[in-house]
């Protein structure tokens, strides 16, 4: 291989000193992860590449006596730098610069499939291919003869069933086995008129000092001439040159680009590829639109959708609030008491001592409380969607309605779940295909009322006023959210580019699988979101405890009482209610109680009805919780997350003031 | 002859009016720019009688037809000139070409034409009008017209930076792919359609720059079948 240039080598992998490492490359939905998962276990670690959000998984198996490294790559269609993972997919394999790539096609999708696998050879790298699902297809009549394949591509191929851990380790072997070969020149031609052409790029590459990544110089002149956008930085002025020359000669010769050529090579390679390795059994021709389809038929889709939405919210409303209530008498009765008698031997019965309490005890609480009923569940639902393919139905349905606000159709999961926890829907809506996307999803995601914030309002405002004036909360919150939706699109630049997404088959739903992802999703909210809480409920607790949150409420008076006309104390516990929304009413009707001097007390003997819908608008629309912050903050970055602090709060002061002044004004309080 | 802002109108009123009845706000959109802008600016081409404006839409006049093709022209010649001679990437040559469009006169484009070897089409596939104002008529639709059943095939990719075009290569979709259109998404939302032994939802703004042509054969299969 030709030395490096042009890649700041910030792959950081786990190269075991002499095994192998091995990259996993394939089409999204052909079980790739699934292999990866299969795969590993020792321990997970990811490479966090600039400038996205997106995660590479870098891992180490051990197979008998034999370590290899395992690099999960994102799904994508190619390699040609066209989507952001195919850009980060591509700068991975260059900067780990695995040993072996195992491209993971499916039976049924065998020509499409089979183009990465073409795109990973002509590059330059040593290849298996894993036929995956082999068992759906033959159930559909359709086999892969493997050893026609191998012939064809002179690379190893096995069949693998990867949900079942069928051929794995014939994988593994394979790719050991592959690993130790020597690399091969050219792995296949195109026709000699393609070959000429390109002929000077190569030249030039071999001629360079270096090539990107070390590859080979005719994988570096395919990638270069295959890269719409150009590839990586220019190697040196003579290929450049030559591939200028070239670019022009194949526009010319072909009257389309190169790097559309090669794609049209590529792809017309694969599909005639497969057509010769393909074997058909049985009369498996054509029949009537089968029960799928209905997911996608507008008629009998958009039902769905309503019922699917309302499941979700209704799922995460009722059941997970009703968990939460479980899991918070649970807590009470078992973990809390050990934890304050843990706390009170260490550090006596004093102030250091509760404010340990509203770390270790509440903040644990309020962090699992959340944690399993919302979370955990909703990734299960969502997984258990997401495997069947339902997604996608979903997100074509849902797209003329999402597109208004800058985002996909795939973009409503997230903001129907947000409906129930912000957190999981902050974590669904990182799936959102582009950086622009996340964001904006993810924003939106924060100013959706989670049901616990929804809690204050039927709870403060419901209980004591009315449900008409509920009903108005909710409804100017709505006003807010869609108001908020069109500035954000304005606002950040670029456009969503259109939707082009796969259409996913059905496939039965593999319950482990739902189960090991939403675990593994779960596992990095306990660990992340966890630790943030505690120390946030411990700052909470230490400011509460000294009666520093008093001197607090001084500088705060005049915004609070003169600007919102709510009492000073109020304005405490809605900063309180950071670590979970709901406090904040909880405090406050204990501080009602406190300063009106008998139990029992009415919110009403403390604030006008006036000031309590106020107060519910701003709980619902100032500072998200503790959590969500947390995983916002993790995926957009601290700076991200203090604008849209500061925003909900200028939102929420703007929103209070004016319903403030308004309610009495026109005497419907 | 018009002022190159003028020629930039002309030019966008006759591409969108290949895709149907022109609006003055398709215009803003097209052309970045306010919605007066574009309303002060219509009245300037309909003063000089380039256009003319049956019922608040916008239609080219003869005269108007005629110094849009010109314009066009220049910019698809300028196009295939930077491509095929200086070696730009189809991704760049459009901006580029509408700096380059205003200065050609007519000497130097034909002069260009010859070395060029007579092009018929720009990079895009696009005709190239002629000298005395003749163009090769495009055929096809665009594939956001097409209704849930039509089997058809990619005639081209309107989509002057490249970008589309690249992405759908990579799904191995180009010009000469039967496509089959399976279902429509609500509210005029996207399309559902086959390619090969895939589906894709494909989006009405990604579907109106498809163009596409009849073509025969069998309609959607079925998923039942294939799993």
């Amino acid at each position: 291989m030709s030395s490096t240039c042009g890649t700041d080598g910030s792959g950081a992998v786990i190269r075991p000193d002499g095994h192998p490492v091995v990259a996993l490359a394939g089409n999204p939905n052909v079980g790739k992860s699934t292999l990866f998962n299969a795969l590993t276990g020792l321990g997970v670690s990811t490479a966090h590449y600039p400038g996205t959000t997106r995660e590479v998984s870098t891992a180490t198996a051990r197979f008998g006596d034999r370590l290899i490294g395992v690099v999960d790559l994102p799904g994508s269609y190619g390699l040609g730098g066209r989507t952001e993972d195919e850009v980060i997919a591509r700068r991975a394999l260059i900067d780990l610069a695995p040993d072996v790539v195992v491209v993971i096609v499916d039976p049924l999708n065998l020509a499409r499939t089979l183009y990465l696998a073409l795109e990973v050879l002509d590059l330059g790298f040593r290849l298996v291919v894993a036929v995956n699902l082999a068992d759906e297809a033959r159930r559909a009549g359709v086999t892969v003869d493997t050893t026609a394949l191998a012939l064809r591509l002179g690379v190893p191929v096995v069949e693998t069933v990867a949900t079942r851990g069928i051929g794995v380790a014939d994988a593994v072997d394979a790719a050991i086995m592959t690993a130790a070969a020597p690399l091969r020149d050219v792995s296949h031609r195109y026709d000699d008129d393609l070959e000429d052409l390109i002929s000077p790029v190569i030249e030039a590459f071999a001629s360079a000092e270096c090539t990107p990544g070390g590859l080979a110089p005719r994988g570096a002149a395919l990638a270069l001439l295959g890269d719409v956008h150009g590839f990586g930085p220019q190697a040196d002025a003579g290929v450049g040159a030559a591939a200028d020359a070239v670019r022009s000669a194949m526009a010319r010769r072909y009257g389309e680009s190169a790097a559309i050529h090669l794609a049209r090579e590529r792809h017309g390679r694969a599909g005639t590829l497969a057509d010769e390795v393909t074997v058909r059994s049985g009369s498996h021709g054509r029949a009537p639109r089968d029960l799928w389809s209905l997911t996608t038929a507008p008629m009998t889709g958009v039902p769905l959708v309503i019922a699917v939405a309302a499941a979700i919210f209704g799922f995460l409303f009722f059941i997970g609030d009703l968990l939460a209530g479980a899991f918070s008498l649970a807590w009470e009765g078992t973990a809390s008491p050990v934890i304050t008698a843990m706390v009170t031997t260490l550090a006596g019965e004093g102030v250091t001592s509760r404010v340990l309490l509203w770390g270790f005890d509440a903040g644990i609480e309020a962090s699992l409380a959340i944690g399993l009923p919302y979370i955990l569940t909703f990734y299960v639902l969502l997984g258990m969607l997401e495997d069947t393919g339902y997604l996608n139905s979903l997100a074509f349905l849902t797209d003329r309605v999402m597109h208004r606000f800058g985002l996909h159709g795939r973009a409503v999961v997230p903001l129907v779940a947000a409906a129930g926890c912000n957190v999981p829907a902050l974590v669904a809506a990182n799936d959102l295909p582009t950086k622009r996307e996340r964001l904006i999803a993810s924003t939106l995601v924060l100013f959706v009322p989670c049901s616990a914030r929804t809690a204050v309002i039927l709870g403060a405002v419901g209980h004591y006023v009315g449900w008409r004036p509920a009903a108005l909360v909710v409804l100017i919150l709505f006003a807010q959210w869609v108001g908020i939706a069109l500035v954000l699109q304005r606002l950040l630049p670029g456009e969503s580019r259109g939707l082009v997404m796969e259409m996913f088959p059905f496939r039965r739903p593999s319950l482990r699988r739902v189960i090991a992802k939403a675990w593994a999703q779960f596992r990095e909210f306990l660990f992340i979101a966890t630790p943030i809480v505690i120390v946030g409920s411990l700052v909470l607790g230490g400011l509460y405890e000294s009666g520093w949150l008093m001197y607090l409420s001084e500088p705060l008076a005049p915004v609070v009482e003169g600007w919102l006309g709510l009492p000073a104390v109020a304005g405490l516990t809605l900063i309180v209610g950071m670590l979970r929304k709901e406090l904040a009413l909880q405090l406050l009707v204990a501080l009602a109680v406190a300063t009106s001097g008998f139990a029992g007390a009415e919110l009403t003997a403390l604030m006008a009805p006036a000031a309590i819908v106020v107060y519910a608008l701003v709980n619902a629309i100032a500072l998200p919780c503790i959590s969500s912050v947390a995983v916002f903050a993790r995926r957009h970055g601290l700076a991200r997350s203090l604008v849209v602090l500061a925003l909900s709060v200028a939102l929420a002061l703007v929103m209070g003031g004016v319903m403030a002044r308004l309610l009495p004004a026109l005497g419907m309080m | 002859m018009p002022s190159a802002t003028l020629e930039e109108y002309l030019e966008a009123i006759y591409k969108a009016a290949e895709r149907g009845e022109v609006r003055p706000g398709q215009l803003a959109e097209t052309l970045g720019v306010s919605a007066p802008t574009v309303t002060a600016t219509l009245g300037r081409l309909q003063t000089r009688g380039l256009i003319e404006r049956p019922g608040g839409a916008v239609a080219l006049t003869p005269t108007g037809r005629e110094a849009a093709l010109d314009i066009i022209r220049r910019h698809r010649l300028a196009e295939r000139f930077l491509v095929d001679v200086l070696g730009l990437g189809w991704d760049e040559v459009h901006d580029e070409a509408c700096i380059l469009e205003h200065a050609l006169t007519p000497r130097v484009q034909d002069a260009l034409e010859r070395f060029l070897d007579n092009p018929e089409v720009c990079p895009h596939g696009h005709p190239i009008p002629s000298k005395d104002g003749a163009i090769a008529t495009q055929t096809g639709r665009p594939l956001a017209e097409a209704v849930s059943g039509d089997v058809v095939k990619i005639v081209r990719v309107d989509d002057e930076d490249g970008e589309l075009l690249s992405y759908l290569a990579s799904l191995g979709m180009f010009p000469g792919t039967g496509v089959r259109v399976c279902d429509i998404g609500p509210f005029k939302g996207p399309l559902l359609v086959e390619v090969g032994t895939a589906r894709y939802a494909l989006g009405r703004d990604v579907a109106s720059k498809i163009v596409v042509a009849p073509d025969s054969g069998p309609g959607c299969l079925t998923e039942g079948t294939r799993r």
